[in-house]
């Protein structure tokens, strides 16, 4: 414990703030997400240690979820996609003129969600962690199997989400088959002339920048770059008229909405919208007197702003007793924590004891520092919004090439690679395929081939996926679950469908 | 009948080849996939388009073209010629530094849609003052490696 202590000075709570700061920033601007915030910020890390890069990286994390709210109450824009139903009953309240208002309820309501998941990951992903230790290769093959079933069958459409997820396994399976994890060295999937570039694959951070970065530039041009607001449009209204008591009998709906939060960002891949969609849905069910939400409710808030700030201690859980990324900022995350020489996984909380303590800090830290940041410098920070993209989208470009560039310590095709994914991000968006499995597959596509091929080799059947232990069994019953789910809910979406066009 | 089926689940990989055996199976779980999404989604898709319901994507949306192939060109142009020069003054950053404060310019240039003099002059001390932060920050204080 004393170790741990020694290793949080100054630099470290300094740069769990700043990374805090940038990604209200970054999570303010409309079109900018905490997925981004943390991509450009890497190359940063670089030159950090681990633990001063986890702060940072944490920081912005937190930070990033939370700046969403800014422009969905006083824009009717969310600034990241999980603030969605932030709008419904934050915009109503700023056209009133509450807007201060509603962004402290949103503020108050995202640090107790930042908490209570902070809290459920440090119960819960040590215990998580100890259980699937066990897990042979055959299990761990069927653990991907299952992330990657649960995120298509979260997909708008399982077929489709299936697909991309595949697609994704794909383009990890370019380059050698590694011979330090047992393979034979051999490359498959190009061309002899790509083999100086390609030898190794295509590199994960530049992919995930490429895809998250340059795609949302290029979708951003082809629309046409919206000018920038004007101050006229911004109504933050008066101070004031924010009290502790708007959340009297509310607790029920905030410690509801933080779990719903904190659970849905456990699921891989479940992107941020779907947590705060099922809180306010759920406060819409089950609360007493739900006739204003929609209209300028404090609840709705509520229970939209504790969903996702829940999502961050939520979706960390599979990415550190697993390896497994729960969403797609902690996707580059895991790109970030690989470069710092961590792999992540079952053995990680075991082996990294102080770590572990140091990222619970950063990550409580950062929760507390978002909430004096935003609550009492709230009408600075919604500046922001006014920022022209003019002036930001170039700096963004530029700071994905020094994060592409410099991560494999100056690989020009690494630059390049950024190119091509962005307009294949580009193009994925653009014919409706999903990019979460995709990338989520990319990630542990070469995983899941050493896992399944070394299984087979030591036991010669295919039937050992099925029969090698309870825990498989379990596996198969959770996979069929997700996807008779995902049946079960598009036959009733269409169903609805049906019905509202008779 | 019982060893039949574990005949047929046997299997056994020859370690000079492995490096083909799940990309094989992946190649023939992507095809039937793609069958299924060409049956299933693009098929009715295109015949929501073709009595006019819906629209291709990219194709029959409309673009800003000029802002978007520029964005494209820009970027490539950014790309290359930091490489380009780069190599004229190796380990030192400097490609990455001038080609950043040109391109940060024009693609500012670019993304606006009034040109007002204050705003022209606004993004001019933007591309000048933010690449060479950047450089002196990352490639200075912190030794990372720029073109």
């Amino acid at each position: 414990m004393l170790d741990m202590l020694s290793l949080l000075d100054i630099t470290f709570f300094l740069l769990a703030a700043l990374g805090a700061l940038v990604g209200i920033i970054f999570g303010a601007i409309p079109g900018m997400t905490a997925t981004m915030a943390v991509a450009v910020c890497l190359p940063l890390t670089y030159a950090l240690g681990l633990h001063h890069g986890l702060a940072l990286l944490l920081g912005l994390y937190v930070g990033g979820i939370s700046g969403g709210m800014v422009p969905a109450v006083l824009l009717n824009i969310p600034g990241t996609p999980s603030s969605i139903t932030t709008t419904f009953d934050g915009y109503p309240m700023a056209q009133r003129g509450e807007g201060e208002r509603a962004l402290r309820v949103c503020v108050v309501a995202s640090v107790v969600g930042g908490l209570i998941s902070a809290a459920v990951l440090f119960l819960f992903a040590p215990l998580l962690a100890e259980f699937s230790i066990k897990f042979s290769y055959v299990e761990k093959f069927l653990i991907i199997l299952l992330a990657l079933t649960v995120i298509a069958s979260m997909s708008r459409n399982m077929l489709v989400g299936i697909f991309s997820g595949v697609l994704g396994i794909w383009l990890s399976l370019i380059g050698t088959y590694s011979i330090s994890d047992g393979g034979n060295g051999k490359t498959r999937l190009m061309f002899d002339f790509l083999e100086p570039y390609l030898f190794e694959g295509f590199s994960l951070l530049p992919v995930l920048i490429g895809i998250f970065g340059i795609a949302t530039i290029l979708l951003e041009a082809e629309a046409g770059v919206k000018s920038g607001l004007s101050d006229k449009e911004i109504k933050i209204g008066k101070g004031g008229g924010f009290s502790m008591g708007l959340f009297r009998g509310r607790l029920t709906n905030l410690v509801r909405s933080s779990f719903i939060g904190t659970f849905v960002g456990m699921l891989p891949g479940v992107g941020g919208s779907a947590a705060s969609v099922l809180a306010y849905t759920q406060e819409k069910n089950l609360s007493r007197d739900s006739s204003e939400m929609g209209k300028g409710a404090p609840q709705g808030l509520i229970a939209s702003e504790s969903a996702n700030n829940a999502l961050t201690g939520g979706a960390l859980i599979p990415l550190l007793s697993l390896g497994i990324p729960g969403d797609s900022t902690t996707a580059v995350l895991i790109g970030a924590f690989t470069l710092q020489g961590i792999q992540v996984g079952p053995l990680f909380i075991p082996e990294n004891h102080d770590t572990w303590y140091v990222m619970m800090t950063a990550l409580v830290f950062a929760n507390i520092v978002m909430f004096f940041l935003m609550f009492y410098a709230i009408k600075h920070i919604a500046k922001v919004v006014l920022v022209p993209k003019y002036i930001l989208y170039p700096l963004i470009v530029m700071m994905c090439v020094v994060g592409a560039y410099a991560i494999n310590y100056g690989i020009m095709f690494d630059v390049w690679t950024l190119l091509i994914f962005g307009v294949l991000g580009y193009l994925i968006q653009k014919v409706g395929l999903e990019v979460a499995p995709l990338i989520i597959g990319f990630i542990l596509g070469g995983q899941a081939e050493i896992y399944f091929v070394k299984s087979l080799e030591s036991f010669g059947t295919f039937s050992i996926f099925f029969t090698k232990s309870p825990i498989a069994m379990v596996l198969w019953g959770l996979i069929a679950a997700s996807v008779a789910f995902s049946v079960v809910m598009g036959l009733k979406s269409r169903a609805k469908r049906r019905l509202e066009a008779a | 009948m019982e060893s039949g089926l574990t005949s047929l689940l046997s299997v056994s990989i020859d370690f000079e080849t492995s490096h083909l055996f799940f990309p094989r199976i992946i190649h023939w779980l992507m095809g039937g996939l793609f069958a299924l999404v060409l049956a299933l989604n693009v098929v009715p898709f295109l015949a929501a388009v073709r009595r006019g319901e819906r629209t291709l994507p990219i194709l029959g949306e409309s673009m800003d073209k000029f802002r978007f192939f520029g964005t494209l060109a820009l970027i490539a142009a950014y790309f290359y010629l930091m490489d380009v020069v780069g190599n004229l003054f190796p380990y030192t950053g400097y490609g990455f530094l001038f080609v950043s404060v040109v391109f940060v310019f024009l693609m500012s240039l670019m993304y606006m849609h009034t040109r007002t003099k204050r705003k022209v002059v606004t993004a001019a001390i933007n591309a000048i003052v933010a690449p060479s932060l950047a450089w002196f920050i990352l490639a200075k204080l912190f030794q990372i490696t720029l073109p």
